[in-house]
């Protein structure tokens, strides 16, 4: 059975590590197969519409969790269900990923599964580039996705 | 949210203003039944992007401005061409200048769609957020999201994607779209154009709060059509200006506790920008379609009561689905698609009219068409005397409210204005004390 699959990078490269959800997709984009989409998507909203029943959501994104800058964290978010408990306080995305998530459940536009793998930033300040320590974590963030993908589809 | 004395002084604080795009924080002081104090703190980043500009070369100004904000990138884009194209004294052709207002009736009916159905109804039923709002107008909520769609759409097709368009270029466009790609979009049009006249009804019937501003309503005006990308600058109080006029004439001024800059016109009235401003002084250019359903609305010539906002936001939603049919249907692709724009020295200025308001920006360029400096001045900084002064009025006159209620319909006041506090700033905070 084919796997319809997005990678989403959240992000706004210009404030400095907010760039990691974007720097992943690029990484995975040049390295996934072509019926997986990854696309750059700064607003969460803008994940309805890209992500509409597809069985599996993969977003990259940069978190601020307290763990040291370029830790990568998976949260497996299965079909959203307990999504409520993910949602903070509103992000510098203006609707968080959590209540669209909820948003696209209630419209019955959710994906079967979503994926949030992300890389402790520790600038998010005005600028153009990731720190050192996200930079590097970039490529481990990148394969993550990867594998997730790829047993995705093995188990499809 | 605090409480510290539950007497006639106090002070509410809303942490986390949300609905808003980006983030800030407001604060509301309030001394023996009288607000004394309404701070908006907007944590702007230090012009950072002016800064950036430097050195760059003249050709860069439009991509580079379309990602200070991911709600209104076609608004950075278009004033960065005007102003570019202003200073290397280039004028484009009626064809691109066309395509120009096609792609940036998408971007209206994209962001318009977005803050009316998901960002702003939901205060009219109590409801925290737009997912709240699905359970209680499911059908409301999928109707937005439709609409908003087919600006994605309309997008896509002229800029090349939906959120920041890469077709743009000083001088007009890479490619142009052929008529084939332009004619698809005339069916999901008008069905968005539909879905649009239903949302004016909708948002008619919510219960407004009974308040009247006398602002002075500045926006941009333009003698054929009603003002999106391009135009001169018309004010209620007789104004006329081109961009290098409002350029000269509002001065921004650092205010204590905020990163924003706060605009003033002329040295000391604060001013409107945005759809109540376009609607006071253009509502006689609206289509049609677009007049009948603001009258059926209940909305006269002008509109001062900013709750109802709402109510002339779906009018300018069903007139830029309106419009960007009629530039389908006589859309001719221009040929080339774009100007050449050689870099010269010379001093520009560029006006447009994002949703939210009037963005201007100005560019000095040298010989080899370098950028030596840079201004940008958004809408929501524009905004920010007349938020706080609806803030004021708002507070001043509900404060028997709790403070919880207080600080929700203070919320709201904000929300009025749909700030972009990604343009003017990024993070955003809501605090009111009773002293």
């Amino acid at each position: 059975m084919t796997q319809r699959v997005l990678v989403a990078g959240l992000g706004n490269e210009y404030r400095s590590d907010d760039g990691a959800g974007p720097a992943v997709a690029a990484y995975v984009g040049e390295r996934t197969p072509s019926n997986v989409d990854s696309k750059v998507i700064r607003e969460p909203l803008d994940l309805v519409g890209a992500w509409d029943n597809v069985d599996l959501a993969v977003i990259a994104d940069a978190t601020r969790s307290g763990a040291t800058p370029g830790t990568v964290q998976l949260v497996d978010l299965g079909g959203g269900e307990n999504a409520d408990s993910y949602a903070g306080p509103m992000s510098t995305h203006g609707m968080d990923l959590a209540r669209v998530l909820r948003l696209a459940r209630a419209m019955g536009l959710a994906p079967r599964r979503v994926v949030v793998v992300g890389i402790e930033g520790e600038n998010f300040q005005d600028g153009i580039g990731l720190s050192p320590a996200i930079e590097v974590a970039v490529p481990e963030a990148g394969e993550l996705v990867l594998q997730v993908i790829d047993e995705a589809i093995s188990c499809a | 949210m605090t409480h510290q004395r539950p007497a006639d002084s106090r002070t509410v604080k809303v942490e986390g203003l949300a609905r808003v795009e980006g983030e800030g924080s407001l604060r509301v002081e309030v001394r023996d039944g009288t607000v004394e104090l309404v701070e908006l703190e907007i944590f702007e980043p230090p012009r950072f992007f002016e800064a950036f500009l430097q050195g760059r070369r003249h050709t860069e100004a439009p991509d580079i401005t379309a990602r200070i904000c991911g709600i209104c990138p076609v608004a950075y884009q278009t004033s960065a061409c005007l102003a570019i194209e202003d200073a290397c004294n280039v004028a484009i052709t009626d064809q691109i200048a066309m395509l120009r207002r096609l792609l940036y009736c998408g971007e209206w009916i994209q962001s318009h769609a977005l803050h009316i159905h998901f960002l702003h109804a939901p205060d009219f039923f109590g409801c925290e957020d737009a997912v709240e709002l699905a359970g209680l107008d499911l059908a409301a909520v999928q109707r937005g999201l439709e609409i908003k769609k087919v600006g994605n759409l309309v997008m896509e097709v002229v800029g090349g994607r939906a959120i920041h368009p890469v077709n743009v270029r000083v001088g007009g466009f890479y490619k142009a779209p052929s008529r084939e790609e332009i004619a698809a979009l005339v069916e999901p049009l008008r069905r968005a154009r539909d879905a649009a006249l239903a949302s004016v009804e909708w948002v008619a019937g919510f219960d407004f709060p009974d308040i009247e501003i006398d602002y002075r309503f500045v926006s941009l005006r333009h003698p054929e059509y009603y003002a999106i990308e391009s135009g001169r600058i018309a004010s209620s109080d007789g104004l006329d200006l081109d961009a290098e006029g409002i350029s000269e004439l509002v001065e921004e001024q650092h205010v204590a506790r905020s990163n924003a800059l706060h605009a003033r016109l002329g040295g000391q009235d604060m001013y409107l920008t945005g759809p109540l401003s376009r609607y006071a002084l253009n509502s006689g250019q609206l289509s049609p379609i677009a007049r009948e359903a603001a009258a059926a609305a209940g909305l006269g010539a002008v509109c001062n009561n900013p709750f109802r906002s709402i109510i002339v936001r779906a009018v300018e939603l069903v007139y830029s689905c309106d419009e960007a049919l009629r530039l389908v249907e006589a859309y001719e692709p221009p040929d080339p698609p774009a100007v050449v724009v050689p870099g010269t020295a010379g001093i520009g200025y560029g006006a447009s009219e994002a949703p939210r308001g009037l963005l201007f920006h100005r560019y000095e360029l040298d010989g080899d068409g370098l950028i030596r400096a840079a201004r940008i001045v958004p809408p929501t900084s524009q905004n920010q005397l007349c938020i706080r002064d609806d803030l004021r009025r708002v507070a001043q006159a509900n404060l028997s409210l709790p403070d919880e209620e207080l600080g929700w319909l203070c919320e709201q006041a904000v929300r009025n204005f749909d700030p972009c506090i990604s343009c003017a700033t990024h993070f955003l905070d809501v605090t009111v004390e009773r002293l």
